[in-house]
């Protein structure tokens, strides 16, 4: 295995456990921190490919630059709903918020 | 010890502990203690990218995510917090069927990205210098580093608007 393979391997775990906090957790809050630990995988799998492809020249260092300014925003949204959501419901359980389903 | 070089043991090491951290976010009940292994978890990644000779990328990833998407985290669970005990309160019930789905999907994956036919890689990290960074940022990429400052600004005008108390 290349070196970049281990770094793809650590990414791609990473991305897993954050993938099952998403889908297993109920505080929303939570689901937005397991959602930080994916981007942080791609990162980390965008920060590999950059060092290691020489025909990448670098360019996934700008994408990783752009996706960390963008999960800044994300997260501060996100939220900034969440507590919205909790002065008006009382509750940050996700599988309570049910008025849109059909 | 020559930069961009790959150091199995330190590799190991950052590995585990990112990994270690990142279970700790997803399993710890409380989630105070959850915030604290996600810190840990972006110290230890900050420490991957030290490893991939991108210092600017671990300096920023301290200042942005350990320094300031952590606090707000901390706000918004100061702001939200319930105290109660079971495991159905933290797990929900399509929990059971998500553990294998995580599994096979990194199982997954893996095997793909071993067994790829990848474009040519280097066993040494060329990593893209300082002076680079800036004149990309300032001339390849103006355009988007120009819309990702007009979508922070409209973030946090958002995050204001949605967050302050209703005055009656």
């Amino acid at each position: 295995m290349n070196p970049v393979d281990w770094y793809l391997t650590l990414a791609t775990a990473l991305f897993c456990v954050g993938a099952y906090g998403v889908l297993a957790r109920r505080n929303v809050v939570l689901i937005v921190m397991s959602l930080e630990l994916m981007l942080n995988a791609v990162n980390l799998a965008l920060a590999a490919f950059a060092d290691f492809m020489p025909g990448a020249a670098g360019r996934g260092t700008f994408f990783v630059l752009f996706i960390i300014t963008l999960a800044a925003a994300e997260v501060t949204v996100g939220l900034a709903i969440i507590v919205a959501n909790y002065r008006n419901r009382r509750s940050v359980q996700a599988d309570e918020f049910s008025e849109m389903k059909g | 010890m020559p930069h961009g070089d790959f150091h199995p043991v330190l590799f190991i090491i950052v590995a585990v502990w990112v990994l270690a951290c990142g279970v700790g976010v997803v399993a710890l009940r409380n989630i105070v203690h959850s915030a604290m292994a996600m810190v840990a978890c972006f110290l230890g990644v900050a420490a991957a990218y030290v490893l991939l000779d991108a210092g600017l990328l671990a300096i920023i990833q301290i200042l942005v995510y350990v320094g300031a998407i952590s606090v707000v985290v901390l706000f918004a669970i100061m702001l939200t917090e319930q105290q109660r005990t079971g495991r159905g309160f933290y797990f929900n019930r399509q929990s059971i069927v998500a553990l294998p789905l995580a599994v096979a999907t990194f199982v997954l994956v893996t095997v793909v990205l071993v067994t790829a036919k990848m474009p040519p890689v280097s066993s040494h990290a060329h990593n893209v210098s300082l002076a680079g960074i800036a004149s990309g940022l300032f001339n390849a990429y103006v355009f988007p580093f120009e819309l990702v400052s007009i979508v922070l600004l409209s973030a946090m005008v958002g995050a204001i608007v949605l967050a302050r108390k209703e005055i009656d």
